[in-house]
């Protein structure tokens, strides 16, 4: 499968992967670090491109601008953002993604073909110009809209938001309803105590919710598998066809032959490669930022305590979805996205 | 003539490399024994700042890796607060690492990629013993002339 998604990801370069969008950094300071698609990781500096699949990190005192097109990007300190692609509707799109921590968005104008901005827990498709981004530790997103239309989606249900409204979207759950927030007057540092404080509260419904998001991400990543391998097959077969028209029919048929069959039915193999990926780094942001971060904060909190009742079920709980992760999603993973 | 002297010159040969090897080996054992007492004392003495000072991001906790340097300094944080003590640690063990070292952490995917992309070279997997009987373990890097923490596992 992997070395498939590679052949996939090598035919993408020459098709679908000049549509995915650069950002160029334009500002930095503190502790901000870029990890390549590669894996390979080094200090952010102004002047830096930011490609598909590459991350930016803050640290405490960090925080970093970017430049995506028109598109002003403002991170903040001890956030995770990456710029993601994947196939919708035959065409390749960007996505921007916000692990942790806030984003604040600018547009300078409003194309229609704005980057959808994905957290653990909701996707945001943007048609205002101005709106923030927080990405709780438990995987809760708040979004809020500064000036024009914001649509956030969440568990098969969306809301539209409208300049002066945001929305909480809990782990695992749909939006909820939209509220009044005045501009910049919306405390992330507080928000984001109150959903780790709760979280903490009840690590097992914490659980709950990761294991309802995350069963989401695994059976996206099942269901484009068994399609990318169905297609794979086909591609197979049809330029097996292809070899043979060329041979007994010449170029002019096999041209046509391959035009019309061979190519979209390549671009569709290579669409469904893409969203493997898409859906496995998703799975693997929730599973590091959210429950892993549980998992650490929880180890630290019961380390003179391991025999409590507490610590031993949440163990349990969590030991059984790193096993699930393991099976579906692990396979999908390479070393560079580590 | 020659024909005695050849195994005496082999056999103090020998003698110099295992006095070489074993002062090698005693030199890393007190290497080792100090970066255990030090890391000991800094979590004895409550002060996780240095903690978070001496330690890397990319960091392991466990078989999980933690990107976030201020969430380093949290679990530093958080063990200290807990009263996390490690009174009486001693050296059970020091090795460098190999291609199976991972599964000492955690027999994941992700921890043997974590291991093959930042600790290749100068990684060291430290246990040890506490007075209450619990093991833990850390890994660590060596740089020129200086150590950092890179994971925790424990304790167990």
């Amino acid at each position: 499968m992997k070395k498939a998604l590679a052949t996939a990801g090598f035919l993408l370069i020459g098709s679908l992967m000049l549509s995915a969008l650069p950002a160029d950094v334009t500002y930095t300071e503190g502790d901000a670090t870029v990890k390549t698609k590669a894996g390979a990781q080094r200090d952010a500096q102004i002047g830096d491109i930011l490609n598909t699949g590459d991350t930016l990190k803050t640290g405490s005192d960090g925080q970093t601008e970017l430049d995506q097109k028109g598109v002003t990007i403002k991170i903040a300190h001890n956030t995770v953002f990456t710029l993601m692609e994947r196939q919708d509707g035959g065409k390749t799109s960007s996505v921007v993604s916000v692990a942790l921590g806030s984003i604040k968005f600018r547009y300078d104008k409003i194309t229609g073909t704005e980057p959808k901005i994905r957290t653990n827990g909701a996707i945001a498709g943007v048609r205002g110009t101005e709106l923030s981004v927080f990405s709780g530790a438990d995987g809760s997103t708040l979004i809020a809209v500064d000036s024009g239309l914001v649509t956030v989606e969440s568990e098969g249900k969306s809301v539209d938001l409208a300049a002066n409204q945001a929305v909480d979207v809990p782990l695992g759950k749909p939006p909820g309803d939209p509220f009044t927030v005045q501009r910049d007057q919306i405390d992330y540092a507080k928000w984001n105590a109150g959903k780790l404080d709760a979280m903490l509260y009840d690590p097992i419904a914490a659980m709950d919710s990761i294991d309802t998001a995350m069963a989401s991400y695994e059976r996206d990543i099942a269901n484009f598998i068994k399609d990318f391998n169905e297609y794979s097959q086909n591609l197979k077969t049809e330029r097996a066809n292809y070899s043979d028209i060329l041979q007994k029919q010449g170029t002019d048929a096999a041209g046509k032959y391959n035009e019309e069959i061979v190519y979209p039915l390549m671009l569709k193999t290579v669409a469904l490669g893409l969203n493997v990926r898409y859906s496995t780094l998703a799975a693997l942001s929730l599973r590091r930022f959210v429950a892993g971060r549980l998992y650490v904060i929880e180890k630290a909190r019961f380390i003179t305590r391991q025999d409590s009742p507490d610590w031993q079920s949440f163990l349990d709980r969590y030991s059984a979805f790193l096993d699930d992760f393991e099976k579906k999603v692990s396979p999908q993973l390479v070393e560079a996205d580590i | 003539m020659r024909t005695s002297l050849k195994p005496r010159l082999l056999l103090v040969a020998a003698c110099a490399a295992t006095l070489v090897l074993g002062a090698c080996a005693s030199l890393q054992r007190s290497f080792d024994e100090g970066d255990i007492r030090q890391v000991a004392d800094l979590i004895n003495s409550g002060q996780s700042q240095k903690l978070t000072a001496l330690s890397v991001t990319p960091f392991l906790v466990d078989g999980e890796v933690v990107v976030l340097p201020a969430d380093v300094a949290g679990f530093w944080d958080g063990i200290v607060k807990a009263g996390f003590r490690v009174d009486g640690a001693a050296l059970a063990s020091g090795a460098d690492i190999d291609k199976n070292s991972y599964s000492l952490f955690a027999p994941t995917m992700e921890v043997k990629a974590f291991f093959a992309r930042n600790v290749r070279e100068g990684g060291r997997i430290l246990d040890f013993a506490t007075s209450g009987g619990k093991h833990v373990r850390l890994l660590i890097k060596n740089e020129w002339f200086s150590w950092k923490i890179v994971g925790w596992k424990g304790p167990f």
